[in-house]
């Protein structure tokens, strides 16, 4: 069937060739380069600012009331240490120095532990909220790349699909869509071959004059539009 | 064109779990790191739950219930004639003063008291004998500033502070060593270990021998008037602290099985909404499966919106005009198509094998778009 003037559908590897992130109605011909950038990691915000701030603020919320917890029963420590030492020194007026420098360091340890947990809950809640965002962008990514393509398919363009990088998410999924497109792709260039043929014959039976002639041309021009989507 | 109905979808629990890689892989995540939280978060309340149930305990246990009276054998004896003893000591300086009476006294002296009716002089020895009497004195004698339960011919175990210098202490008395010996108790040991100590081999001290001659003595033992009220407020002081500790028991169990319960809510919970929060990702993907599955067969049917709270409504937007243009791809085709064909059939050529075969392609592209 085929007469050479048609590319086989190809499938390219690697993630990084033609039309893996195409600019709309882009028709220069240029390749825009993909590039992996933290930028580009928020791909879905709705999606994805929804997932990392549920794991986000429950995380928090559940290491909030342990820190709460653990500073109320320091804070309850420190307290019964200095009402103790303040009986056992009787509020004695000599030692009232002391107290004040027990009091004044415990004070300071439990600030210090305050600002530990507070540094240890913004750790956790940065490495958590980066590590998701690296995780639903695992997701994000293949939708955007997908639906990237089927910007092109709006346009009428079906070119080339290239595999998702390694490590993505909804591998199944872009797989149905990848079989699509080419089944789509593939029926399309046989339509294109049958419609050629058919034009070839009929013009070499009909002439170049004439009401099939013309419309043989408007078919010619046609399918030279067809074909180009297809490349 | 609207022959067949859209076929309803319904949601439902089977459906959930549509894309199980992506739906668990998230879910799961969400559940251990609320896991790992929720056991750091549980331990430390443990800890905190035992120390505190420890403290409490060792504050009742702390506090002293009263004492169970001792049966205490009080000699009677007549005031008026005081019993003389035999212990290299003159006699009282008073007694000539009475040289009659002291004369006679002095011939019963020589005389041997008359033996007491047996049935008087055994009623001490019959209380002695008596288990329960033997029981209490033994726990009045060693169990009152210390803690043991003694039981009839076992070891009797003692739980106090500095306990083998109380055990030395208490097994030079005589009457300590006594009781040990009438419930046939053979040692003593301490609870915080230790060498235990033979009843037998123990060594009291022994005071002045006292040696009673010419006169009667009647042992009666007396109790207390409270004795009863005493003992039932020692026993009701102990069971109330055995109640005590079994409700903080209780209680730090209760924190126990609370904290599991809660975690494992929580994480049955967490894993529902996950499946639930990812099922609205998973359930646009399998429908654009199905539409996808359509369209690589050749059938461009109407697309259908998202149901509501669905997410990847912009997603599932671009699909649909995606959809959109192949479908006016093949209208164009159709289009040019037919246009051809009339064309030929205008110019007489409507049998030529060509346009047979356009007729066959528009006829696909057409019910294609149907």
């Amino acid at each position: 069937m085929s007469d050479g003037n048609i590319p086989s559908a190809t499938v390219v590897q690697g993630g990084k060739l033609d039309g893996d992130v195409p600019k709309r109605g882009d028709d220069t011909g240029k390749q825009p380069v993909y590039k992996r950038r933290l930028s580009n990691y928020m791909l879905d915000k709705r999606l994805q600012l929804r997932y990392i701030l549920l794991v986000t603020i429950l995380s928090g919320m559940i290491s909030g009331s342990l820190g709460y917890l653990i500073y109320q029963q320091r804070h309850a420590a420190s307290e019964s240490i200095e009402r103790d030492l303040a009986a056992l020194t009787q509020d004695d007026q000599n030692l009232k120095d002391f107290q004040e420098q027990v009091a004044a360091s415990m004070a300071a340890e439990d600030r210090a532990l305050v600002y530990k947990m507070i540094g240890v809950g913004i750790g956790l809640v940065v490495i958590l909220s980066l590590y998701l965002l690296i995780m639903t962008h695992k997701v994000a990514g293949p939708l955007y790349k997908i639906s990237s393509y089927f910007d092109r398919m709006r346009e009428g363009r079906l070119g080339s699909v290239s595999a998702l990088r390694r490590g993505d998410m909804l591998q199944d999924f872009f797989g149905n869509f990848r079989e699509m497109h080419e089944a789509v792709r593939t029926r399309m260039q046989s339509d294109v071959i049958t419609m050629e043929s058919a034009a070839v014959a009929l013009r070499a039976k009909a002439g170049d004059s004439g009401s099939l002639a013309e419309a043989l041309d408007a078919l010619d021009k046609h399918l030279v539009q067809r074909k180009k989507q297809l490349l | 064109m609207g022959a067949k109905p859209h076929p309803q979808y319904k949601r439902s629990w089977k459906n959930l779990l549509l894309n199980k890689r992506y739906q668990l892989r998230f879910t799961l995540f969400m559940v251990g790191i609320s896991a790992v939280l929720m056991a750091g978060l549980g331990v430390w309340v443990m800890k905190e739950a035992n120390d505190a149930t420890t403290v409490a305990k060792a504050r009742v246990i702390g506090e002293t219930c009263p004492k169970v009276p001792e049966v205490i054998e009080v000699p009677a004896m007549n005031e008026e004639a005081p019993v003389p003893m035999n212990i290299d000591e003159p006699a009282p300086a008073d007694e000539p003063a009475a040289p009659k009476a002291g004369a006679k006294d002095a011939k019963k002296k020589e005389e041997p008291a008359p033996a007491p009716a047996p049935e008087e002089a055994e009623a001490p020895r019959q209380v002695k004998k008596d288990p329960q009497a033997d029981f209490l004195t033994v726990k009045a004698l060693w169990c009152t500033d210390a803690e043991c339960k003694p039981e009839m011919a076992m070891p009797l175990i003692v739980k106090v502070k500095n306990c083998d210098e109380y055990v030395k202490k208490k097994l030079e008395d005589m009457m300590a060593v006594d009781a040990l010996k009438s419930l046939s108790i053979p040692v003593i040991k301490c609870e915080s270990g230790g060498e235990p100590y033979s009843v037998a081999d123990a060594e009291p001290i022994h005071h002045a021998t006292v040696q009673l001659e010419e006169s009667s003595m009647t042992i009666t033992p007396t109790l207390p008037t409270d004795f009863a009220d005493r003992i039932v407020s020692h026993h009701t002081c102990e069971m109330r602290q055995a109640s005590s500790i079994d409700s903080l028991e209780h209680g730090r169990l209760r924190i126990l099985w609370v904290l599991a319960g809660t975690g494992l809510l929580l994480m049955a919970g967490l894993a529902v909404y996950g499946l639930k929060m990812t099922h609205k990702v998973a359930g646009p993907l399998f429908k654009v499966s199905l539409y996808f599955a359509k369209m690589r067969d050749g059938r461009l049917d109407k697309v259908y919106n998202l149901r509501k709270g669905d997410q990847l409504v912009d997603f599932y937007e671009h699909f649909k005009t995606a959809h959109a243009g192949v479908v006016q791809m093949e209208r164009d085709d159709i289009e040019r198509v037919k246009a051809t064909i009339a064309a030929a059939e205008a110019a007489g050529m409507g049998d030529h094998p060509s346009i047979a075969e356009l007729r066959t392609l528009l006829a696909r592209k057409e019910k294609s778009v149907e």
